[in-house]
């Protein structure tokens, strides 16, 4: 067996030690296919997708002062959220800062309003966010820009699945005056 | 013996590892340098949804710095503290001011949308750099004062265990989806529904439609996913086999550039990342003997 000098063995019982709580938690992640920030399980796609199973989509569109309404890639509103857009306006439609164990105060008080988490009618703080995205948006421009939004809104379509057409089954829009 | 082993297997030097700590550093800067904080900070916290560790800090602490001025000097000190761990200047209290910010920054962002896993094999990176000898080398720490003398090992297995975590992202990935999907995720269907899903909206990043001509090659599909999986169920063979690396990496490329044009879903971090699989140390010394 090797012998490692005093400083070596420190170092290999640091290098050890490392490993471990790096890989220990990765490894329960791994085994419960559940994330839990800062750790990790890879479950990127790990369902596939199913042809049969009808999903949701959403378009942001602006309504712009000249009278055009046009397409707005989120990306270029919020680009801290890259590959994560989708997700927190799909979340944001569900409610789902509504349904933590710990509710922020104005959501608390914004529930009690409609008499519980229950009854909130779909995408209750999307005004907020719309509103967020629509003051982004006209920031980038000037003050006199015919390309300015008077109203921003959100689109939500709808591909029934079963078959690869009909995509774009309108369901429900959400629009924000700003 | 395994210390002979790992020195064998990656590069040994303290120039290997600051050079491997700039790339990492440096990634997570250049990113942040090109994101605008203040329109994060204009986003309402009221649709926040703090995941994992985030759920311990309070609603007031968010209120405070879910704000355009807030999230700006929230930028400064991130952008400072990595330009300093890039550098490796005061590298080892940067590095670690550098992991803490940077844990806090991505999980803010996974609180407004998902656990998404580009950025998460850096950040595991970061850890790896906060504790090991990152700054001997190719640092401006090296530059004033002298360094400690270390075996190669304290050099050598970072980088080690840097290459085992990326092999542990796509091995495991494999390993998931057979578990949970089974031999469905080989149904000719899998790819094309979901690739159109991925490019319906204009929510994602890009919007490219090639996922729409994926049907009329369906037949074709599942064998591609196969590849894929039997890829990633090989990844960790990049570690010790030299010879199949540049495939194996190059294949890497070409599988994450093709959800990009295919889903609009890509992992520039994760790719950043293969850099850690170049032999810094035969590079410089390529680079002394031209000189």
């Amino acid at each position: 067996m090797a012998r490692h000098e005093p400083g070596e063995r420190r170092l290999i019982v640091k290098y050890a030690v490392l490993t471990l709580a790096i890989f220990l938690p990765l490894i329960v992640a791994f085994l419960l296919v559940r994330n839990l920030y800062p750790v990790a399980a890879w479950n990127v796609m790990m369902a596939g997708g199913d042809l049969e199973r009808g999903r949701n989509y959403c378009i942001l569109r602006g309504e712009t002062i000249s009278g055009e309404t046009i397409d707005i890639p989120a990306i270029n509103l919020t680009n801290a959220l890259y590959s994560r857009t989708w997700t927190m306006v799909n979340a944001t439609i569900g409610n789902q800062s509504f349904k933590l164990k710990s509710i922020h105060p104005q959501n608390e008080e914004f529930s009690r309003q409609f008499g519980g988490v229950e009854n909130l009618p779909p995408g209750v703080r999307l005004p907020d966010l719309l509103q967020a995205w629509g003051e982004i948006y006209n920031k980038q421009l000037p003050a006199s820009s015919p390309q300015r939004l008077k109203a921003i809104r959100l689109d939500m379509y709808r591909w029934e699945g079963g078959s690869y057409s009909d995509y774009d089954k309108f369901i429900e829009s959400w629009r924000k005056e700003l | 013996m395994a210390q002979g082993i790992v020195n064998r297997v990656v590069p040994r030097s303290a120039f290997a590892l600051g050079v491997v700590r700039c790339i990492v550093q440096g990634a997570f800067l250049v990113s942040i340098l090109f994101t605008s904080f203040s329109a994060l900070g204009s986003l309402p916290v009221t649709i926040l949804r703090p995941t994992g560790v985030m759920k311990l800090l309070p609603w007031s602490f968010y209120d405070g710095l879910q704000t355009p001025a807030a999230m700006v000097v929230f930028k400064c000190v991130l952008v400072l503290s990595l330009l300093l761990s890039t550098a490796g200047f005061l590298t080892i209290v940067s590095t670690k001011t550098s992991l803490l910010l940077v844990v806090f920054y991505q999980g803010l962002l996974r609180s407004f949308g998902h656990f998404n896993h580009d950025e998460m094999l850096a950040v595991y990176y970061l850890v790896v750099l906060a504790f090991t000898p990152c700054g001997d080398e190719f640092s401006i720490d090296s530059r004033l004062k002298t360094r400690t003398e270390r075996p190669a090992f304290a050099y050598a297995y970072p980088i080690l265990l840097m290459q085992l975590l990326m092999a542990w992202t796509y091995f495991s990935s494999a390993l998931i989806k057979i578990r949970v999907a089974g031999v469905k995720y080989l149904s000719t269907d899998n790819l094309p529904a979901l690739a159109i899903f991925h490019s319906l909206d204009n929510l994602h990043d890009t919007h490219f439609k090639l996922a729409f001509w994926l049907p009329q090659v369906k037949a074709y599909l599942p064998f591609a996913v196969g590849f894929v999986l039997i890829w990633e169920l090989l990844f960790p063979l990049v570690i010790f086999w030299r010879r199949l690396r540049w495939w194996m990496l190059g294949f890497g490329v070409v599988f994450h550039l093709a959800t990009l044009f295919f889903m609009n879903i890509f992992f520039p971090h994760q790719l950043a990342m293969y850099l850690i699989f170049l032999d810094w140390d035969r590079w410089k010394n390529k680079r002394n003997d031209k000189n």
